[in-house]
């Protein structure tokens, strides 16, 4: 306990400073959200590239969380589906649903190339398509992985702040 | 003259009127028959027992009736307490036994455990056949055997009336003649579906021989009484009892309270409860269950403190030991059972054991000197019974209705009940929350009196007393937080959720006089959970009755609990106003914000995106236990077996995986087993001696003799 203490007070704060708010106008529907944004992540089958971006996104560095945004663990609590990867065959319901089943006005952010055009994956046996393909999309983050930054940024104009 | 007489006089009549009816009548009119008797044999019975109890004393003595002693009877508020519990449950027990014998509904084929698995592993897949068949069978057959055949029609009413006289014995032999007549005719109708169930015929071993070794302990202690008072009749014994030199008391209270306790179903005697009670048919086990057993604790009462007229401490430490251990014991072994109607056989262990843990600390507190309190703990344990009774008759018969809708026992394979039984899913509800000991069930009335006489006494001095009783107020508190958990599974697995079987899809509500005995029952526990104090004056003639005290535990006129020495109340009726009053609030305020809230949109459950969820991906009893289990592994032991089979081409792909998890009754194994492996290793040895000479067998009776005329020269 004690030696966690000191690695905290050693370690000190890491988290980079905030980026200037992002220019573009937030969605009408995130307006609605007020600023706090609850995000479920789907791995439509991507290749766990985007979700290490993910990962580092709500990290200490890049501290997703200090604009309003929140993992949650069910899309009955969600605002905002955070979608990677080529949808595979067995996904594609399971995508289909988790959106639906996410109280309105549901939001879907495709991260990576693959969720957008398939990226690497494209022709593949077991691919459906890409996200865009299956459910509408509201923002798109390409890149392959797109950077933290550049989700944190994706984010930042859902909840303006 | 007064009403127990004749009231006597008409149970002994409906009872053989009843035996004749079910034995004679034809098979269409025959479980209406019987059981009109049998209910008029109850009433007959709440008559006699609630003139008693108004204070009614009766004595008769009929030696026409029985050669050498005659029949002798002696009725006083004791006795006419448990005759009205007695009979209280008989007419609802009657009620509903005339639609469970009725034709119709899954069980009567008599499908067990044993054909379930296949039921229920194979899904909907045999969802036509399994059923049907044995149910038509049994329609157009009229059953000749099973609850409908002549035998178990005829001995249903001879029970009921053997039950209801036993606490109007007035001798030691009339009161073991009706004791063996009860016992022997419980043991017909436990055995009533032995064509059905292999299990029902070992149950019914077990049944025999323990009561009768009851029934050996319970002659030879009596006897011994008897010849030492001078007299068998119980206004002798009394008499004679005080100037009996203590280890003779000593002696026939052990041999007694063995006898008696193992009636009662208590630990570690109660290995027959278990087995017996979920074999019987239903309304045999409510009765059994609700009615039965609490003779096992009258005649601990009568003997104890009537006739013996009271004991040193040690006599009711051991009753108190023995009690907790059942509470305990019982109900561990109820959270872990999957069975139904097992479940309820140790729910009665348990409740038993907390009756007799107030009886001991009667005695207890009467051996300390401290009158009072022992008339409150008796008055609570007594109220315990009739409470007990009211809820364990409802259960039973709720747990047979299901098991009479769906042929099954198996929590495990139930589920989905709630719609398919609304109303017996509603009054089993009622009977398991006078179970768990919650308010506004009955069942907290008596325990929170319980627990209210055991902390009271913690002034009653001596180091026996600092001890046992925080313990005991322990194990009532343990008991009752681990009945709250049994109860919810009973209820929630059992009725809850979606049904987990083809038989229990199938299931259809039960018929107007399954219901109508059932209601009636449940009447009996709602008005025990609300105005229990309308017994107190019944209650304090019984407790002056037992010899306990002769002050009132509970003060008179009053509709809630009022304790006559402390200043601690209970008004159960506020309690539950209060409570219906705040779930209305509380259910008020959830729809008010609802209310507002405009957009409202349908939506498929959350499945996490994968197929729907089936039945049985459901919680079933036994993991719903499994928790508990664990914090109780070292007491329960449960036997665990993984077994793990690879396919052919490969040791890391597994083809199946069969899990099997036993908890046995660990008092049975570690006690039952070596003493029955050690008679039968005896009775092995003993086969030798019969040569088969008659020599020998001539010169065994000469030794034999002369031993005994040696042994009585010598010792007498
Ligand atoms: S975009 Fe790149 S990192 Fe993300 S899932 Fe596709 S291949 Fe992997």
């Amino acid at each position: 306990m004690g030696g966690l203490l000191r690695k905290i007070r050693g370690t000190g704060r890491v988290a980079e400073a905030a980026p200037p708010r992002p220019e573009a106008d937030p969605l009408p529907a995130a307006r609605e959200l007020g600023g706090s944004v609850q995000v479920r992540c789907v791995d439509a089958g991507s290749c766990n590239g985007c979700e290490i971006e993910i990962g580092n996104a709500f990290g200490p560095v890049y501290d997703a969380e200090r604009y309003g945004v929140r993992l949650v663990a069910s899309p009955r609590h969600a605002d905002v589906a955070l979608v990677t990867g080529p949808v595979t065959r067995n996904m594609a319901e399971p995508l289909r649903r988790t959106v639906a089943a996410m109280p309105q006005p549901a939001i879907v952010v495709a991260v990576g190339d693959c969720a957008l055009d398939c990226g690497e994956f494209a022709g593949g046996y077991g691919v459906e398509g890409s996200v865009v393909d299956m459910v509408s999309v509201d923002v798109s983050v390409p890149g392959c992985p797109p950077e933290p930054a550049a989700i944190v940024t994706a984010l930042r104009t859902l909840t303006g702040r | 003259m007064n009403a127990v007489g004749p009231a006597l006089a008409a149970v002994g009549g409906l009872a053989v009127a009843g035996a004749l009816a079910g034995g004679l009548a034809p098979a269409r009119v025959r479980p209406l028959a019987a059981g009109l008797c049998t209910a008029g044999l109850g009433a007959a019975g709440v008559v006699a027992g609630a003139a008693a109890l108004g204070g009614a004393r009766y004595g008769v003595w009929l030696p026409g009736l029985l050669p050498l002693a005659g029949v002798r009877l002696a009725v006083d508020p004791l006795s006419g307490l448990f005759m009205a519990v007695t009979g209280a449950v008989t007419v609802a027990v009657a009620v509903y036994g005339v639609g469970y014998a009725s034709p119709g509904g899954g069980m009567h084929g008599g499908r067990g455990p044993g054909d379930e698995d296949a039921a229920g592993s194979a899904g909907g897949r045999h969802a036509g056949s399994d059923a049907h068949e044995p149910r038509d069978a049994l329609a157009a057959g009229g059953g000749d055997h099973g609850v409908r055949s002549r035998g178990a029609q005829a001995v249903g009413p001879v029970f009921a009336g053997a039950m209801v006289l036993v606490p109007a014995a007035g001798s030691v032999s009339t009161f073991l003649l009706l004791w063996e007549l009860m016992a022997l005719a419980s043991l017909l109708l436990v055995l009533a579906e032995h064509r059905e169930r292999p299990t029902v015929r070992s149950a019914g071993l077990w049944y025999a021989v323990m009561t009768h070794l009851g029934l050996v302990l319970l002659l030879v202690g009596l006897a011994l009484f008897a010849a030492r008072a001078g007299g068998e009749s119980f206004a002798a014994l009394r008499a004679g009892a005080g100037g009996m030199p203590a280890g003779v008391r000593g002696t026939v209270f052990v041999m007694t309270a063995l006898a008696f306790t193992s009636k009662a179903g208590l630990a570690p005697l109660h290995a027959w409860l278990p087995r017996a009670h979920p074999e019987a048919p239903s309304h045999v086990s409510a009765l059994m269950s609700a009615a039965m057993v609490n003779l096992g604790v009258y005649g601990l009462l009568r003997v104890g403190f009537d006739l013996l007229g009271g004991g040193p401490a040690w006599w009711w430490l051991l009753l108190m030991g023995a009690g907790a251990l059942s509470a305990v014991y019982g109900i561990l072994q109820a959270a872990m059972a999957s069975d139904l109607k097992r479940l309820l056989a140790y729910s009665t262990s348990e409740n038993l054991g907390l009756v007799v843990l107030g009886t001991g600390a009667a005695g207890l507190f009467r051996a300390a000197g401290d009158r009072p309190l022992a008339a409150l703990a008796l008055a609570a344990a007594l109220l315990h019974v009739v409470n007990h009774a009211a809820f364990k008759a409802l259960l039973f018969c709720a747990a047979g209705s299901v098991l009479r809708a769906t042929g099954l026992r198996d929590l495990d394979r139930l589920g989905g009940l709630r719609a398919r039984m609304p109303v017996t899913a509603g009054l089993f509800a009622l009977g398991a929350l006078g179970a768990v000991a919650l308010p506004p069930g009955n069942g907290f009335v008596s325990e929170w009196l319980l627990l209210q006489a055991l902390v009271h006494g913690l002034a009653v001095p001596g180091a026996a007393a600092a001890v046992v009783l925080p313990v005991a107020v322990a194990v009532i508190a343990l008991s009752a937080g681990l009945a709250a958990a049994v109860f919810v599974k009973a209820l929630g697995v059992g009725f809850f959720a979606r049904p987990r079987s083809a038989g229990a899809g199938r299931a259809v509500e039960s018929p107007p006089a399954m219901l109508a005995g059932m209601a009636l029952l449940a009447a009996c526990c709602a008005a025990l959970a609300l105005v229990p104090g309308a017994l107190g004056p019944a209650l304090t003639r019984a407790v002056r009755a037992a010899g306990v005290g002769t002050e009132k535990p509970l003060a008179d006129g009053e509709l809630g609990v009022h304790l006559a020495h402390t200043s601690a109340a209970l008004h159960p009726l506020w309690v539950a106003l209060a409570l219906v009053a705040g779930t209305a609030a509380v259910a008020g305020l959830a729809r008010l914000p609802a209310r507002r809230r405009a957009r409202r949109r349908d939506a498929r459950l959350w499945d996490c995106g994968g197929g729907a969820p089936t039945a049985r991906m459901a919680y079933t009893a036994t993991s719903f236990a499994e928790p508990l289990q664990r914090v109780f592994d070292d007491v329960l032991a449960p036997e665990q077996d993984v077994d793990v089979t690879p396919v052919r081409e490969s040791a890391y792909l597994v083809e199946r995986v069969r899990f099997q998890r036993l908890v046995p009754d660990r008092i049975e194994h570690r006690l039952y087993r070596p003493l029955l492996a050690a008679v039968s290793g005896l009775a092995d040895r003993a086969r030798g001696l019969g040569g088969g000479s008659v020599h020998l067998y001539l010169g065994y009776g000469l030794f034999g003799l002369v031993a005994v005329l040696a042994a009585l020269v010598v010792g007498w």
